[in-house]
């Protein structure tokens, strides 16, 4: 094994110093001296910046430097890292030295180490529901909306408010079932900072009900209640929310997992009145109002970040929950970290603050701001061992760098469409997430008589509240189902041109009854004809399951079957056995 | 005396001492293993053993056309009501409800059935044996199940060379399956199964011989802490190396660390599986080799362990089959990497079950596809491992296979014509030829023995 | 067997001296006392063994009592309010295992109520009903279940069953929710529109999955034990008249007892400690959750294994409190388990 493995070193080697030649241009490549050997190094942290280093991870190799990453988590990250047994962390959060949600403060030793911001991105909300078994991918909810599904107050899709968001979708009577983190989370942590700025009220009732009563500030450890599902990890929460039982579902991840699960993420209003997507130009756009400490002679402040501008931003393009995240680097050699080991987490940095820039948004990720770029290269002068690099930072070829200093990315962001806008008649059709390219068949108005093309252009201020005039009357609230009771959901202007292709999934939304038949519910027959598209699509409820009148009449049959089978050889018993053997 | 014996058993041919012992006394007392006794430090000497029932049990029933037509019939009887049933009559549908109804269906229909041409235990019987046999058919579905879907689910990525000889380290979670592999879960696996075998076997097998071999107080307590650790949780043997070798001792999460924690959970597992196999010896070949003047040292290293050495090695593969398949203290110990890693003291490593569980949880397809692969690459390895297990250990102690045995007597053979040789020298000398006097008749001792 | 003894006949290395019981043959007995000169051989030897056996029996004490002395500073702060607080939050001095230990032995509970019937038919099937030739074959594929990594059961359990069960959860619940611990809350089985997610990540999932780990240890015990039925019984039963279930009833079942329950023992004890499967399940959850179709539940060794990187030094410390109780209650279910087994008819030389 390991001939192959020198192989490869000496191969890159070489090959390092041409790639990177051509591949930076003017810019040093990470230590271009072939007789320097990188450290094997190993990190752990965030799992919601993971695909991002992940990303990294990958491309470092071919430099000869082999990272180890575990996206445990920021806070497994930050108390690994405490305890000395990583070589740096990723967090999505600085260390808490004074926690809120009374979790044991975290307390490095002063100056032993240093936040270095390599990435930004938006905290999505990743959901599972359909509308007659089509997937629906361009769900809006409110900022309010989302931290009432996240502690509980909302329960099923057709609430009131949620239809609001969403007058052009018919909203199914289904559950909700937030997904939430499990472990020790940045996510967690940026998702409650923002609740608590923003919807305060909602937070502290939910950690109230939630038995977590004193302590309700914001924390890394989101609280459960009944009825919610927590998993370990983006990977877990992306994992779970993907799977074909979890309809219904809506988790936070970051927006990376979204795309790679290929799912929809919620656009989510902003101050401006549009709902957004954590797009990559869009979080760009959103963290110019990021303020960041530029305390440099404070240590355990410089360079992070306060989010309540971006949570107020009124730019139209801009996404509330956006962030940045940080590796967090030591800046004194103890343990098992040497100067050598700091040499290659240098060269890793380097490499993440600019030749990996580039490539964030094909992965999800935002790239950073020039500012914050030339104060974390300080930042790494920092590690004891570095082989500091002269780094020409416009070579970097950042996509937000340019020759004035501002944010090009920012600057060229597209503004959301019109159909976007809170108040709008119906929403657009457009795709989110993973599924961009898979748009969702939407009502196209209730008042205009479904002649209005999606995506119409006007913005209508006094539109009707769409969330009354919705043909949704016929979805009987759950539990009051009569026995036999059929519910017509009719689609009236359903736009028979736009197929969405997803409709494959062979499970019925309105029954929950999939076609491979796991249901076990023996008093099912819900059938639903699944016609083309723009057909009626009739629902016939189940009968409901439970001790009733229709029980007695289906045990019946089935007696009455089974007399019939088996009444002949016990009467030919009953008969012959008086006969004398 | 005991100088004399020992020289003699030392200039004889030691190595096959046990064996020689085992074809002696079978041919002269017939079958004197008392396989049950829970310590056979003694035997009866001499004693032709209790009549024997006959060893086998006796088939008590045999499948004849009467018995089998019910059932055949009760079947198609009870699929085509249950079809009947689903979709023509009611409303019921589902695969699990399906079987549901068609099983209960089967049995009332089959104890009808059986109830016309018999009595009621009869059909009680019949009714059971269809029950036991069902249990089995659920039991072994659910394996087949378990290891087809695994497999199913893994095969895209199984199919490429690549997934056996490369590692993930420059393989992105988008990156196609024709990228990337596990290799590097496969050595940290084989790795950290090395060290924790270094470690257990030869600390395993020496603690079982102790256990064996001496009388003391301290036995009986070693023997039950170790079957006290037997009950210990996985996952704690993980935190105790987590606290103390990383935390405290301030070691680096590596493949060793995790090697210590699967040592100290396989351990006593290994230590009660061989110690109830070293049990299982027969005490007449202790005692034989103690009555030919061996000290104990040789008795254990040239008898006891060549006797029991395929229940031995049976209790070894399938403690390391268990360690092998352990995720929990892994988890917490061994860190995670991409990455190969050959120095298990420096660097995470990842054996194969954290590497799916990993992998599986990402919900991407690739990423799960190679995370079931990564499963079925586990299940192979333990299934070889086991297979070797089942194939060494299938006998009990002391029992040989046909070449085994052809061995023992030719090796038997020329160790008597030795001894004849010698005996011969040394009748024209002085010295004491014990060992002949022992296998040329009857132990003093037996008329001693008692009922 | 008791009768007799060996009287060693100063052999080199013979140690045991065991006192002689001459019941049978009524004579006077002289005990000896014999003197063993131990070669230096045998001191190595003897030496080396009780090195190892001390050794290990050291390795195994100093895991229990780091444990303990790690986790008497958690026990120390909480007090007894360990065993009744059912939230978990070391640090502010507010944490116990109630609610992580209620649904550790909730799931051993289901996993042993499914494992049992079908270990115990499968393993009467292989010793009475089954034909010879596939009487090795079952015991053969019973080992290999036994021995497939519990990951796998877990990848099956999460991926494949977790999506065909919600059904049955569906089911179990429309029929049988009137039974307090089978509710579900949030469900309505009534209606078509309610998410399955509310029946996933369940104690009931975990279970399952938890038994078909559980159910080949129970076999392999059981299995033993019914093997070792008397054949005079079995004959004498079969002579009488009886018919195979007959002597099943009345011979082998009553012999076997002890290895039943031992059996069944063993294997919660197996199941209250077992992690990754039902790490890679379950949706963790900190009340006291009777609910075994509702999503969300918890275990002790799961909660170790989610938690240990995220504690500060105190939260470590409860953490082996918690493992420490998990050890003691899986303790005492193993040696309960071995104490029927033994004392049974048929436990004196079973493995359990």
């Amino acid at each position: 094994m390991s001939v192959p493995r020198l192989l490869r070193r000496v191969v890159f080697a070489v090959s390092a110093t041409l790639v990177a030649g051509s591949f930076v241009g003017g810019g040093s490549p990470p230590i271009a001296s072939a007789s320097f050997s990188y450290q094997r190094i190993s990190g752990e942290g965030s799992s919601w910046a993971a695909n991002a280093i992940d990303a990294m991870r990958v491309n470092v190799r071919q430099f000869g430097i082999t990272v180890d990453y575990n996206p445990s988590g920021s806070t497994a990250g930050r108390r690994n890292f405490l305890n000395g047994t990583v070589d740096f962390a990723a967090s999505d959060i600085p260390f808490q030295f004074s926690p809120e949600d009374g979790s044991a403060p975290e307390n490095p030793a002063p100056g032993s180490y240093a936040y270095i911001p390599v990435t930004a991105g938006g905290t999505s909300f990743m959901y599972n529901l359909q509308i007659n078994g089509k997937r629906v991918t361009n769900l809006r909810l409110s900022g309010e909306n989302v931290a009432k599904i996240f502690t509980g107050v909302i329960t099923t899709w057709n609430d009131p408010a949620i239809a609001a968001d969403n007058p052009g979708l018919t909203m199914p009577a289904r559950t909700i079932v937030p997904v939430v983190r499990s472990d020790g989370s940045g996510s967690s942590a940026q998702f409650t900072k923002w609740m608590i700025a923003e919807h305060g009220a909602l937070w502290t009732e939910f950690c109230n009900r939630s038995g977590r009563a004193p302590a309700c500030g914001n924390t890394s450890f989101y609280p459960t209640i009944p009825g919610m599902i927590a998993q370990n990890g983006d990977l877990g929460v992306a994992g779970y929310v993907s799977q074909g039982f979890a309809e219904g579902a809506i988790g936070y991840v970051n927006y990376s997992y979204a795309l790679n699960a290929q799912f929809p993420v919620a656009k989510v209003l902003n101050e401006a009145g549009y709902y957004t997507e954590p797009t990559p130009d869009n979080v760009a756009v959103s963290l110019l109002q990021a303020r960041i400490n530029t305390n440099e002679a404070d240590p355990t402040v410089y360079l992070t970040q306060q989010l309540e501008g971006v949570y107020n931003d009124t730019d139209p393009r801009s996404y509330q929950l956006s962030s940045y995240s940080y590796l967090i680097v030591p800046t004194k050699v103890a343990g098992q970290f040497n100067e050598d080991k700091g040499a290659t987490v240098g060269a890793f940095a380097y490499y993440a603050l600019c030749q990996a820039q580039q490539q964030w948004a094909s992965v999800g990720y935002s790239p950073m701001p020039i500012n914050l770029v030339e104060a974390s290269f300080d930042q790494i002068r920092k590690i004891p061992g570095v082989v500091v690099q002269d780094i020409d930072i416009a070579s970097c070829d950042n996509p937000t760098f340019s020759a004035n200093g501002t944010n090009v990315l920012a600057q060229n962001a597209p503004q959301p469409q019109a159909c976007d806008q809170q108040g709008s008649v119906s929403q657009c059709p457009n795709g989110t997430g993973g599924l961009s390219n898979v748009p969702t068949d939407v009502l196209a108005g209730p008042v205009t008589g479904g002649t209005t093309p999606a995506g119409g252009t006007t913005p209508a201020g006094g539109s009707t509240p769409a969330g009354g005039s919705t043909p949704a009357a016929g979805s009987t609230p759950a539990g009051g189902s009569v026995p036999g009771a059929a519910t017509g959901t009719t689609l009236p202007g359903s736009n028979g041109g736009v197929d969405a292709g997803t409709g494959g999934q062979g499970c019925d939304a309105d029954t929950g009854l999939c076609a491979g038949g796991s249901s076990g519910t023996p008093t099912g027959g819900g059938t639903a004809t699944g016609g083309a598209a723009g057909a009626i699509a009739t629902t016939v409820l189940p009968q409901p399951s439970g001790w009733g009148g229709s029980t007695v009449l289906l045990l019946l049959v089935i007696a009455l079957t089974l007399g019939l089978v088996l009444t002949p050889a016990l009467a030919w018993r009953r008969f012959s056995s008086k006969e004398p053997a | 005396m005991t100088s004399t014996l020992t020289k003699s058993a030392d200039d004889g041919g030691s190595r096959s001492m046990g064996d020689a012992f085992d074809e002696a006394f079978e041919g002269e007392f017939g079958e004197l293993r008392f396989a049950d006794d829970p310590a056979p430090l003694t035997v009866l000497a001499g004693h032709p053993g209790p009549e024997a029932p006959p060893a086998v049990r006796r088939a008590v029933r045999k499948w004849s056309r009467n018995e089998l037509l019910p059932l055949l019939g009760s079947l198609v009887s009870a699929l085509s009501t249950t079809m009947l049933l689903f979709g023509r009559f009611t409303s019921m549908e589902g695969v699990i409800g399906f079987l549901a109804v068609f099983f209960l269906v089967f049995l009332l229909t089959y104890a009808v059935v059986v109830s016309l041409t018999e009595n009621r235990p009869a059909v009680y019987d019949r009714v059971m044996t269809v029950l036991m046999a069902s249990a089995a058919v659920v039991a072994l579905c659910a394996l087949f199940s378990v290891i087809v879907y695994v497999f199913i689910r893994g095969v895209k990525a199984l199919v490429h060379t690549n997934f056996y000889v490369d590692d993930l380290s420059s393989t992105g979670p988008l990156d196609p399956l024709t990228k990337g592999g596990i290799s590097h879960a496969i050595v940290g696996t084989l790795i950290m199964t090395l060290i924790s075998l270094v470690i257990t076997v030869p600390l395993g097998i020496a603690c079982s011989v102790y256990l064996n071999e001496t009388r003391s107080r301290l036995t009986s307590l070693v023997r039950t802490v170790v079957t006290a650790m037997t009950a210990l949780p996985s996952i704690l043997a993980g935190l105790f190396i987590f606290a103390t070798w990383v935390l405290i001792l301030g070691f680096e999460r590596s493949g060793l660390a995790a090697s210590i924690a699967i040592s100290i959970m396989t351990l006593p597992i290994m230590i009660r599986s061989a110690d109830v196999v070293l049990r299982l010896v027969p005490g007449n070949l202790r005692e034989a080799s103690a009555a030919l003047g061996a000290p104990q040292w040789r008795t254990v290293w040239h008898v006891v362990l060549p006797t029991a050495r395929s229940g031995l090695t049976t209790s070894v593969i399938l403690g390391i089959a268990r360690g092998v398949g352990e995720t929990a203290p892994v988890l917490l110990t061994a860190g995670f990497t991409s990455s190969m890693n050959l120095n298990p003291n420096e660097g995470p490593m990842v054996s194969l079950p954290l590497t799916a569980y990993m992998l599986v949880r990402s919900g991407q397809p690739e990423q799960m596809a190679r995370g079931f692969g990564t499963a079925a690459v586990l299940m192979v390895l333990v299934l070889i491992l086991f297979s070797i297990a089942r194939v060494l250990g299938g006998r009990p102690a002391g029992q040989l296979s046909k070449r085994q045995a052809r061995g023992t007597v030719a090796r038997s053979s020329r160790d008597l014509q030795r001894i004849e040789a010698r005996r011969l020298a040394a009748a024209s000398s002085d010295v004491t030829v014990a060992p002949i006097a022992l296998s040329a008749g009857a132990p003093p001792y037996s008329s001693k023995e008692s009922s | 067997m008791a009768g007799v003894t060996m009287e060693a006949f100063g052999a080199g290395g013979a140690v045991e001296t065991t006192s002689v019981d001459h019941v049978a043959t009524g004579e006077p007995a002289p005990p000896r006392r014999l003197v063993v000169r131990k070669g230096r051989g045998d001191r190595i030897f003897f030496g080396g063994a009780s090195f190892s056996g001390a050794f290990v029996l050291a390795i195994m004490v100093a895991v229990g009592v780091f444990l303990a002395i790690q986790a008497s500073q958690a026990l120390k702060s909480s007090g007894f309010s360990f065993l009744t607080t059912s939230v978990w939050q070391p640090d502010r001095g507010e944490f116990g295992i109630a609610a992580i230990m209620l649904g550790t032995v909730l799931i051993a509970l289901v996993a042993v109520a499914i494992a049992l019937p079908i270990s115990m038919g499968t393993a009467l099937f292989i010793t009475e009903v089954a034909p010879k030739w596939l009487r090795s074959w079952l015991i053969a594929l019973v080992d290999l279940m036994a021995a497939v990594p519990s990951v796998v059961y877990g990848l099956w359990g999460a991926y494949l069953l977790q999506g065909k069960i919600v059904g049955l959860s569906r089911w179990i619940n429309a029929w049988f929710g009137w039974i307090p611990f089978l509710d579900v809350a949030r469900a309505d089985p009534n209606s078509p529109l309610s998410s399955e997610s509310v029946y996933t990540a369940s104690t009931f999932i975990a279970g399952v999955v938890v038994a078909m780990m559980v159910m080949p240890i129970q076999c392999v015990v059981m299995r033993e034990v019914f093997s070792q039925v008397p054949l005079g019984e079995r004959e004498g039963a079969y002579a009488l008249g009886s018919t195979r279930w007959g002597m099943i009833r009345v011979v082998a079942l009553p012999f076997g007892r002890g290895g039943i329950i031992g059996g069944t023992m063993l294997g919660l004890g197996r199941a209250l400690g077992e992690t990754i499967a039902v790490v890679m399940i379950i949706s963790p959850r900190f009340d006291l959750n009777f609910h075994v179709l509702e999503a969300g539940s918890n275990s002790v060794s799961s909660h170790i294994a989610l938690l240990t990187f995220e504690s500060s030094g105190f939260g470590l410390s409860a953490l082996m409190a918690a493992g420490l109780a998990l050890f003691a209650v899986t303790l005492v279910v193993n040696f309960t388990a071995s104490w029927f087994v033994a004392r049974s008819r048929s436990g004196a030389s079973s493995e359990a």
